[in-house]
């Protein structure tokens, strides 16, 4: 039982790391159609300068909330040069952005090394149904849980917030009524930035991540979305929380090594079930 | 690496009729290469080679039937350990070599079942778990050597002839690629490839001219599977040892890379593309591993010309480094003699 809890508590805060990056893909891929690739990169960013700033000797919270930003603006970045340039296809911006993850593999090993780095979190543990409980995990989950409910907020009640949405059900109407959609492709791509670089830096503390760590986030982060079709991010929540918690479980229960593949397996299967629904007409014509 | 230079300008496209006789040069320095090349590059020059073939049957796929695989790798790793496999166990190397592209194109055949139900980026992902699950589990197998993979793997045999030094390994490079460049210009200028270039641009379309879509996507994702997993048997017993290692995701996204560069759907594009690459990565090395530099160095310069490469590549010239070339060419060339002897290139679609 006490293992259980443990298992289940910290699949459900890495899955909410991972459900972090996921509603991030989902917000870029709503607005410009863009499956960014290099969102897996946002948060080896955001977890790596939070590692800096701290031992620079930022206090905590600070140095996370900087590492954030530091996340977003990589983010605009990649927007710029993925959805920049008029007549990008959302095809092509996909190859883009698998080119920025490579400079930033570049920049990365010339900040920080090639080797897996962590920095520390809430440290210790608490005790619940007889289960050691890294404090960190619950940051974790309560950290997204906010994150959330503030996103909800901001897409539900401010004008931005609906602007995007508007972009994201017609971008034809959505210009037709003033809303700039380049710009807001671009604020997507900053807020997906965000999101990626907030589940780094909460992820980091739990596990290492080195530069290429990003291949495996990213994996994670479209199967947890993919479940939504890319373009629900309740569903994509509940994908994330699903993987991290099958994941994790099948670390404790069985080989550690194996719960990639689950995390795989579980996404090619909800990809096959996805399209045999679809037909390639209503494919097309959706394009 | 003048000689090498030489050749690359070589490998430029020529438009028309002059194209046989730019193919018979560019076959005539490629087979006098190896004989004039210093010992050191003759290396590069097989891996190169074996780049090559992998990248003609991943640029079919991606030009022709518009599909990105991003987990090519994968077949090439399926091809080098079937050969290591069967060899270590007693098979004659040259049925290896047979059998090598025949389970990478068998193993393509079977997953593209389901696999090939999904496009563009879906596809993409997909093809990258394929690959991440394989290299995950092969490297927990006792009988693939783990993560520790396979070593002395014997060098190939054929009729008595025992491929030994670098030299001959070219050779039969060489002779793999010309056999995937023959086979990849035919299919491509045969009625099953216009079906192909038709489907890549709609599949409805396509399939409402009575073009079996589902059937030849399954066949040219089998096809360029077996050519990766040639050219994994020729790697397996020209290196002698295969691990997880050696197929990293990382080498599919350099294939993507090569053919991208080079220009998707075309076969020059194809050779300039991996040549270009490698010739590059191989300049940079060489810079990187220079006395005072970080030992970091060659890693973050061939990252960054990769990344580069790609960004700018698909942003500023999307049809690829050939093509462009080649309508550059076609707008100067007089008129008459463009139009006399020019046999019509095939369009490739575009990268998906």
């Amino acid at each position: 039982m006490s293992a259980f809890v443990q298992y289940l508590v910290s699949g459900i805060a890495v899955g909410c790391g991972f459900a972090l990056l996921a509603s991030g893909l989902v917000a870029i891929h709503r607005v410009t159609r863009v499956v960014n690739f290099a969102q897996g990169m946002f948060a080896v960013v955001g977890g790596m300068t939070a590692g800096s700033l701290l031992s620079s000797g930022l206090p905590h919270g600070a140095a996370e909330a900087a590492a954030v930003l530091v996340a977003g603006a990589v983010g605009l970045a990649v927007g710029f040069a993925a959805t920049g340039k008029r007549g990008t296809s959302p095809q092509s911006a996909l190859i883009v952005t698998l080119g920025l993850g490579f400079l930033a593999y570049a920049v990365e090993i010339m900040i920080w090394g090639d080797n897996p780095r962590s920095h520390p979190g809430l440290g210790g543990s608490v005790v619940l149904f007889g289960a050691h409980v890294q404090k960190q995990s619950f940051l974790v989950i309560g950290v997204a849980a906010a994150v959330f409910a503030l996103l909800g907020l901001f897409f539900g009640r401010t004008y931005t917030g609906k602007a995007l949405t508007a972009c994201a059900s017609n971008p034809y109407a959505a210009r037709a009524v003033g809303i700039d959609v380049v710009r807001m492709g671009l604020l997507a791509f900053a807020l997906g930035g965000m999101l990626g670089g907030l589940g780094g830096v909460l992820l980091t503390p739990l596990q290492p991540i080195s530069y290429n760590g990003d291949v495996l986030l990213i994996t994670n982060g479209f199967a947890a979305a993919i479940l939504g079709g890319l373009d629900r991010p309740g569903v994509a929540l509940a994908g994330a929380l699903t993987l991290g918690v099958a994941e994790s479980m099948v670390a404790g229960y069985g080989a550690a090594s194996y719960q990639t593949v689950v995390a795989l397996v579980l996404m090619l299967t909800i990809m096959m079930v996805r399209a045999s629904r679809r037909t390639a007409l209503q494919e097309e014509a959706a394009r | 690496m003048s000689v090498s230079a030489r050749r690359s300008a070589r490998r430029g496209p020529l438009p028309g009729s002059p194209g046989t006789a730019a193919a018979i040069a560019v076959a005539g320095v490629a087979l006098a290469l190896p004989l004039v090349l210093p010992g050191p590059q003759v290396s590069v020059y097989v891996l190169l080679l074996i780049s090559a073939t992998v990248v003609t049957g991943l640029s079919m796929l991606m030009g022709f039937a518009g599909q990105v695989s991003l987990g090519q790798a994968a077949f090439t790793m399926i091809g080098a350990y079937t050969a290591a496999l069967t060899a270590t166990h007693g098979v004659p190397t040259w049925a290896g070599l047979l059998l090598a592209p025949a389970v990478a194109g068998t193993a393509a055949a079977l997953v593209g079942v389901p696999l090939l139900r999904l496009r563009g980026h879906q596809l993409a992902f997909a093809t990258l778990a394929v690959q991440l699950i394989l290299l995950s589990v092969v490297g927990r197998q006792e009988w693939a050597g783990g993560d520790i993979g396979l070593q002395g793997v014997p060098r190939l045999t054929i009729g008595g002839y025992e491929f030994a030094d670098d030299v001959a390994y070219a050779y039969l490079a060489l002779g793999v690629l010309g056999v995937t460049v023959l086979v990849t210009r035919n299919i491509v200028r045969s009625r099953p490839g216009r079906g192909l270039r038709a489907l890549a641009t709609s599949e409805v379309a396509a399939a409402s001219a009575g073009v079996p879509v589902a059937l030849y996507k399954q066949a040219v994702f089998a096809l360029s599977a077996a050519f990766a997993g040639l050219a994994g048997g020729v790697y397996a017993y020209y290196i002698g040892y295969v691990a997880p290692g050696s197929f990293p995701v990382l080498l599919s996204f350099e294939y993507v890379v090569m053919v991208v560069v080079g220009g998707a759907g075309t076969i020059w594009g194809a050779l300039a593309g991996a040549t270009a690459v490698t010739l590059l990565l191989q300049v940079l090395n060489d810079v990187g591993t220079r006395e005072g530099m970080p030992a970091s160095a060659p890693a973050v310069l061939s990252y960054a010309v990769y990344g580069l490469l790609l960004v700018l590549v698909v942003l500023f010239m999307p049809k690829g480094l050939v093509p462009t070339v080649a309508d550059r060419w076609r707008r100067r060339a007089p008129a008459g003699r463009g139009a006399a002897g020019a046999e019509p290139e095939p369009e490739p679609a575009p990268v998906k």
